[in-house]
């Protein structure tokens, strides 16, 4: 479970958002300080670019303007690989001392290494790339061997008293009972907590039988999440994991994980790539909101069930209404 | 609570690699543009008769003058074109998404798989991120 400070930050952040009447508030800002990657996973949409894009990194004064342009209480240091960058134990410093809840997203195979740049921290999670169990992540990943480097600095990174969470991306042709037994492993490993999300697929692809579509995402974390063992713990909202599983519907809130990179603050989302803008204000208010969401016409939001757009629906509803809150105390205590 | 999610497996597309636009109307340079603009790989601008090559990462057809973005190849700073200033691209560079799609990934030959995966960790390990 995260800390009772994260989530009594999260939590008064929110509810002040909502006394203030703000429609549209970023709950978690997804920071890229690069697009450089130490794997190549086929089919990764996010570090596609000629080498001199690739070679471009955000100043770590750049990345805290933007964290306080933004607002958020949380921050998700995606990429690219961010153990890449060279200054990133300065970035996440000064993540640190502005008292934001930061999540490393990195494949660990780097961790090991530099761990000693690091150093624990209520406000620090590193969040592991793993998409399954030995043979399904080497494959996810493109390389062999990947998983148990990955194993490896889970348990330093545990060991040393580090937060760490695992984050698992899963498409069509996943198998519920290896998705079940992975999560039993890492839980072994003494992770603090699980992510998981449906992939994201372009709406351009010629063939999409292998695409996971709404129904079979529901139908997937149904056979994987109906029956939770009591020992799994999910960094995720309740509702998004009733949500995943069809039992309840939300609208994408896109501005709810608002992406800033090299190019600026990227519109609509983390995961569409429609324009960038200068400032987080021009972001809110420019980017054209009616496009997007699976109630829109937009076919690149028809299949979308992503964390980033429906997790921040998921807590706003938490704290949206007495009934919310509530929905969201039944479904913790029915997860054990 | 937040998670590192990248886009999918997917297919795409023909490549526009090597493809090379000029146009006889605003229409057919919106147009142009905006599949420039989509483009993983840099492209080759003319703009008032000059040849720019760069990475093309924004694009505002509704500001005034409508306006595009470019990282130009070994500039730190990016360069904004107005739409008018440009009368061809052409699709020079690599395309990188191409052939990236999981499905181009598992029909290759084991040995071929191998030999790619060797390939990006020589690279990673060269480049010092590994």
């Amino acid at each position: 479970m995260v800390p009772i400070s994260q989530a009594w930050t999260v939590a008064s952040y929110v509810i002040s958002q909502k006394l203030k009447g703000r429609k549209r508030y970023p709950l978690v800002l997804m920071l890229e300080p690069l697009f450089r990657c130490n794997l190549a996973c086929a089919g990764c949409g996010k570090i596609q670019y000629p080498d001199h894009i690739l070679n471009k990194r955000l100043t770590p004064q750049q990345c805290w303007d933007a964290v306080e342009e933004c607002g958020a209480p949380m921050v998700s240091i995606p990429g690219g690989e961010p153990l890449i960058h060279p200054e990133i134990d300065q970035i996440v410093d000064g993540l640190v001392k502005r008292k934001k809840y930061i999540y490393l997203c990195t494949n660990a195979l780097l961790l090991k290494r530099k761990l000693d740049l690091f150093k624990p921290s209520k406000y620090l999670t590193f969040s592991v790339h793993m998409d399954g169990l030995k043979e399904d992540h080497d494959t996810a990943v493109c390389r062999d061997g990947t998983f148990d480097i990955a194993v490896e600095a889970i348990k330093e990174a545990v060991k040393r008293g580090f937060r760490v969470t695992t984050n698992t991306t899963l498409f069509h042709g996943a198998d519920p009972s290896h998705v079940r037994e992975f999560f039993d492993q890492m839980m072994d490993l003494g992770v603090e907590g699980m992510m998981l999300s449906p992939g994201y697929t372009y709406e351009k692809a010629p063939d999409q039988q292998n695409f996971l579509h709404r129904d079979q995402t529901k139908a997937l974390f149904k056979q994987i999440l109906s029956n939770p063992k009591k020992s799994w713990r999910f960094n995720l909202s309740p509702l998004f994991l009733k949500f995943l599983q069809g039992e309840l519907d939300f609208e994408c809130t896109p501005w709810g994980s608002p992406a800033y990179n090299i190019f600026g603050w990227q519109k609509p989302c983390y995961l569409l790539q429609d324009g960038y803008v200068k400032t987080f204000k021009e972001y809110l208010e420019l980017t054209d909101w009616d496009n997007y969401g699976n109630k829109s016409s937009n076919p690149k939001c028809q299949d979308c069930m992503v964390h980033c757009g429906f997790e921040p629906s998921a807590v706003d509803a938490t704290f949206g209404s007495i009934s919310g809150f509530v929905q969201t105390a039944k479904a913790t205590l029915a997860l054990g | 609570m937040p998670a590192d999610i990248k886009t999918t497996p997917a297919h795409r597309a023909a490549s526009l690699q090597g493809a090379v636009f000029t146009f006889q109307s605003d229409k057919e340079r919106f147009d142009a543009i905006d599949k420039a603009f989509d483009y993983r790989g840099d492209v080759t601008l003319t703009v008032l008769g000059e040849q720019i090559d760069g990475y093309i990462f924004n694009r505002d057809p509704k500001a005034a003058p409508p306006r595009i973005e470019v990282f130009v190849k070994g500039s730190e700073d990016p360069k904004i074109i107005p739409y008018a200033d440009i009368s061809a691209i052409s699709f020079t560079g690599k395309d990188t998404a191409d052939g990236k799609s999981w499905e181009a990934w598992v029909s290759k030959k084991e040995s071929e798989r191998k030999a790619e995966a060797d390939r990006v960790r020589a690279e990673a390990e060269a480049q010092g991120h590994l």
